[in-house]
């Protein structure tokens, strides 16, 4: 008897704080507020991805795995993508 | 706790993912933010209960609870405590848990990871992840549930036990590394699938699944080396692969993966090959979940196939919606996938890394081939056929040797355009070092494939030392290190070039592993004490042999000393016939065994099997197989391994 | 050309040679140990086929007979539901190898007796319906 209860008096707890868990947000106010952390955390890693390309692209010209044009209007490309994301930053 | 426990356990994550799905769903169709969060949080409920359930069924192998089926199977009172957390995945049921185990846990990981990131895309990446999910809840819950009870009419006070056979380390670590790698693929698919139905195919998804592809690839790799590993220390044939269905299932979505890891860098760096990148990663998911089906099928006569069961049809409607839905949708996105820019010179990078893809998509093709055949020619001719090693071997050795070449080309051409004057600079040395390499050989009286082989891979070992004396030379133009600090900010700055090169190094050493099988000599005989004979220059005295008593086995022992063609001294090797479960009544149940005894240098091993013995007569029937440069093989899998964790060390970010 | 149609032919011609080669392979393979055609005990008998061939059945009980001059020769009796097959075999057997075990054997017919290169027994088990190889899925009742 004593098994009985505490096997499914358990498992009554393990199901209802997981759905209690999950339900929780509906519970809510309607949220909009969220689109904007995410867009500046997105933004930011963009940058970050960016910066790291242009490194790789002077390392590769370095090398000589790229000739000197495609350095040069490869750079500038990264450089204006990296500037748009800048300005959208300061923007938010 | 009880095993009901843990039926009901599955049942929840199963309802959890049904729930998920439409939660989901809905905040697509209407963007609230709360059905998002709550879909997310059901999605980690389902995790909740799966690792809950696995815990349980752990718990109750632990506990040798024979009142549950699935551990009265595959454990007994005195199998080992390591084996018995092992049974987990010795079994059909447990083993589709198991898969669910671990998509659970890369589900979770994915969710966490990704709370503040790609918040259009991750909706329809739990999404796609869940389902798969659900697939593998319906089997665990109402096809093959782990948790269901033994059906005998008695109490069963002992369990059947671990066959001694998969007593051994590897054999338990095996299964699961191939698992992190056939299930890691999901979520590198997942956000596939969720880029298509988006419509967003810029490369900022790409640079976050690349990691996880790598990772997966990773494991993929260590699971299929381990298993040929355990096949050359355990089975006594002699090999590491044989080309069995079950091999050519995790090779077949191995060959993809390697694929997509390479195109995807155009993909990050030139966004182009989209359409292409996205074909590779369904093709590579849709093959792990085919593999997965091909071992549990019977579709196949393998060595490792089981009967006939209802999972096969199962198995096939899955891997047929994930082909349908997902190029259902590629065509849908036809437009967005369309390159911006197209492939300018054949002597390009690009051009490169897309000849070998197309070279890994054929070899892939061409095992598929040769695995299917037979259930071809039977449904066409009514003729049932098996292909064996040579078949394959015929077709793949070409088409490796081509991959091989391209492994060394590839690095040493430029984005875009390769000039004549960088052609002649970056592949004189090397194919320099390749020709001599050929001609030294065929001098000393090699031919064949043989030479081929060694020739391309002095070849790439060349061009790979090429890239990193240029590499640390710009360095050291530009910044005025010493060489070693110039190698070490080298690498660390650009991990996955550099760890990628280490990574062809170490195939490099694995074909020359490979090419050893051209030398390969075997000999059985049988020797009393003191008599000799000889194989491949070698010659084996028996100078003992003596019988044992162990806990769980008898064994007869041969003590073989070797020497070699001068009389010198190699090594004693001791291999063993074992009797498992020997005073077992019933002699059906009693189990012989060979236990081989391994000498292994680079050069080469010496391979000794005790098949049989004749105690009156004190005959003992010895195998010798000396197989030339296996250990490259397992060397070169380490550095591999080694190269992969250099690409993947993290940065600070 | 521009290089879309380079591109574009390129890859036809690869996809032609792909397929000619494996179509090639397919229908003339180097060794006539690539593909085998598996056949029944019956077939085997009744069409007295001599060409290399597989055949997979039971080793049926109290058959298999070891050489007295060489211990590793042997013979044993192959059973197909109701046809039996008697089996020349010369080489290490596998440690799975006895009576009642399911066996695939290769090799050639010749006057009634089959002359067999490789012998496979099916794998130590892992998943259901292979249980019979670690002898009947049988739970005993041990004294403790």
């Amino acid at each position: 008897m004593i098994d009985f209860i505490r096997d499914y008096g358990l498992i009554l707890i393990l199901f209802i704080i997981p759905v209690i868990f999950a339900l929780q947000p509906l519970f809510l106010p309607r949220i909009e507020k969220m689109h904007i952390q995410l867009d500046v955390a997105e933004l930011k890693r963009k940058k970050l991805l960016i910066y790291r390309q242009i490194k790789e692209l002077e390392m590769e010209y370095d090398i000589g795995n790229i000739n000197e044009n495609d350095f040069i209007s490869g750079r500038a490309t990264l450089k204006k993508e990296v500037s748009e994301v800048i300005a959208a930053l300061k923007s938010l | 706790m009880t095993p009901i426990a843990g039926g009901v356990a599955l049942n929840l994550a199963f309802g959890f993912s049904i729930l998920t799905v439409i939660t989901l769903f809905l905040h697509t169709r209407n963007g609230d933010q709360r059905l998002f969060l709550t879909g997310q949080r059901l999605a980690l409920g389902i995790s909740f209960f799966v690792f809950l359930a696995t815990f349980i069924l752990a718990f109750q192998l632990i506990q040798s609870n024979f009142d549950i089926d699935y551990v009265a199977r595959y454990t007994s009172l005195e199998t080992p405590f390591i084996y018995k957390i092992s049974a987990l995945w010795a079994g059909q049921s447990g083993s589709l848990l198991f898969w669910l185990f671990i998509l659970s846990i890369y589900t979770t990981i994915v969710i966490l990871q990704n709370q503040r990131k790609h918040n259009s895309l991750m909706p329809w990446v739990i999404i796609t992840l869940v389902i798969v999910q659900i697939f593998f809840l319906i089997l665990t819950n109402y096809v093959t549930n782990p948790f269901k009870p033994t059906d005998a009419d008695f109490i069963v006070t002992n369990g059947n036990g671990l066959n001694p056979l998969l007593q051994n380390v590897t054999m338990a670590i095996h299964p699961p590394t191939l698992y992190l790698g056939f299930v890691g693929f999901s979520v590198p698919f997942g956000f596939a699938i969720s880029a298509l139905i988006n419509g967003d195919t810029s490369p900022l998804w790409v640079q976050s699944i690349r990691r996880w592809a790598l990772v997966a690839w990773l494991f993929l790799s260590m699971g299929i080396i381990l298993g040929g590993w355990w096949a050359y220390r355990e089975l006594g044939w002699g090999g590491y692969w044989a080309w069995d269905p079950v091999e050519n299932a995790s090779f077949m979505p191995w060959l993809t993966a390697t694929a997509f890891i390479h195109s995807i860098i155009i993909q990050e760096k030139k966004d182009m090959l989209r359409l292409w990148n996205m074909s590779l990663i369904i093709m590579t998911f849709t093959l792990c979940i085919f593999g997965t089906f091909l071992t549990r099928s019977g579709v196949m006569s393998s060595v490792h196939s089981f009967t006939a069961s209802s999972l096969g049809p199962i198995f096939l409607t899955f891997v047929f919606l994930i082909i349908v839905v997902s190029f259902g949708l590629m065509y849908f996105r036809r437009n967005e996938l369309k390159s911006v820019r197209k492939m300018e010179s054949f002597t390009s990078r690009e051009s490169g890394f897309l000849f070998n893809n197309m070279v890994f998509v054929v070899l892939c093709f061409s095992v598929f081939w040769g695995t299917l055949f037979p259930v071809i020619s039977e449904a066409v001719r009514g003729t049932k056929i098996t292909v064996g090693p040579p078949f394959f071997n015929q077709m793949n050795i070409p088409i490796g040797l081509i991959l091989l070449a391209l492994t060394g080309v590839g690095p040493l051409l430029a984005w875009r355009k390769t000039g004549r004057k960088s052609l002649i600079r970056n592949f004189t040395f090397p194919i320099l070092t390749g020709l001599s390499t050929a001609i030294i050989l065929l001098f000393v009286g090699f031919r064949g494939y043989v030479i081929i082989s060694f020739s391309l891979g002095a070849f790439v070992t060349a061009t790979i030392g090429t890239e990193f004396a240029r590499g640390i030379y710009a360095r050291r133009k530009k910044f005025n290190e010493s060489i070693i600090k110039a190698l070490i900010r080298m690498v660390s700055k650009n991990r996955s070039r550099y760890g990628g090169y280490v990574v062809h190094l170490g195939i490099v050493f694995m074909f020359v592993g490979f090419t050893g099988h051209a030398f390969d000599d075997e000999k059985e005989f049988s020797l009393t004490v003191g008599e000799t004979d000889h194989v491949a220059g070698y010659t084996f005295e028996l100078m003992k042999l003596s019988e044992a008593e162990r806990p769980n086995h008898y064994a007869w022992i041969s003590d073989l000393r070797v020497t070699n063609q001068e009389g010198k001294f190699v090594t004693n090797l001791h291999p063993e016939k074992r009797i498992y479960f020997h005073n077992n009544p019933d002699p059906n149940r009693r189990q012989p065994h060979s236990e081989l005894d391994i000498y292994t240098t680079m050069n080469q091993d010496i391979y000794s099997i005790f098949s049989g013995v004749d105690s009156e007569n004190g005959v003992a029937f010895i195998k010798i197989m000396v197989n030339p440069l296996v250990r490259w093989v397992w060397v070169g899998g380490f550095i591999l391994v080694f190269g992969t964790m250099v690409a993947l060390w993290p940065r600070k970010d | 050309m521009n290089s879309n149609k380079k591109f574009f032919l390129m890859i036809t011609g690869i996809i032609g040679m792909v397929i000619f080669w494996i179509s090639w392979v397919s229908m003339n393979p180097a060794d006539e140990k690539a593909m085998t055609t598996f056949v029944s005990v019956d077939e085997l008998i009744n069409d007295n086929i001599n060409r290399r061939s597989k055949l997979g059945g039971l080793v049926k009980d109290g058959s298999i007979a070891i050489s007295k001059t060489n211990y590793l020769d042997c013979t044993f009796v192959l059973k197909e539901g109701n046809a039996e097959l008697n089996v020349k075999y010369g080489r290490t057997r596998p440690d799975l190898f006895k009576d009642g075990v399911e066996v695939i054997v290769t090799g050639e017919y010749l006057n009634g007796v089959f002359y067999a290169d490789e012998l496979q027994t099916k794998c130590a088990s892992r998943y259901e319906g292979d249980l019979r190889n670690e002898s009947s899925y049988n739970l005993n009742e041990i004294d403790s």
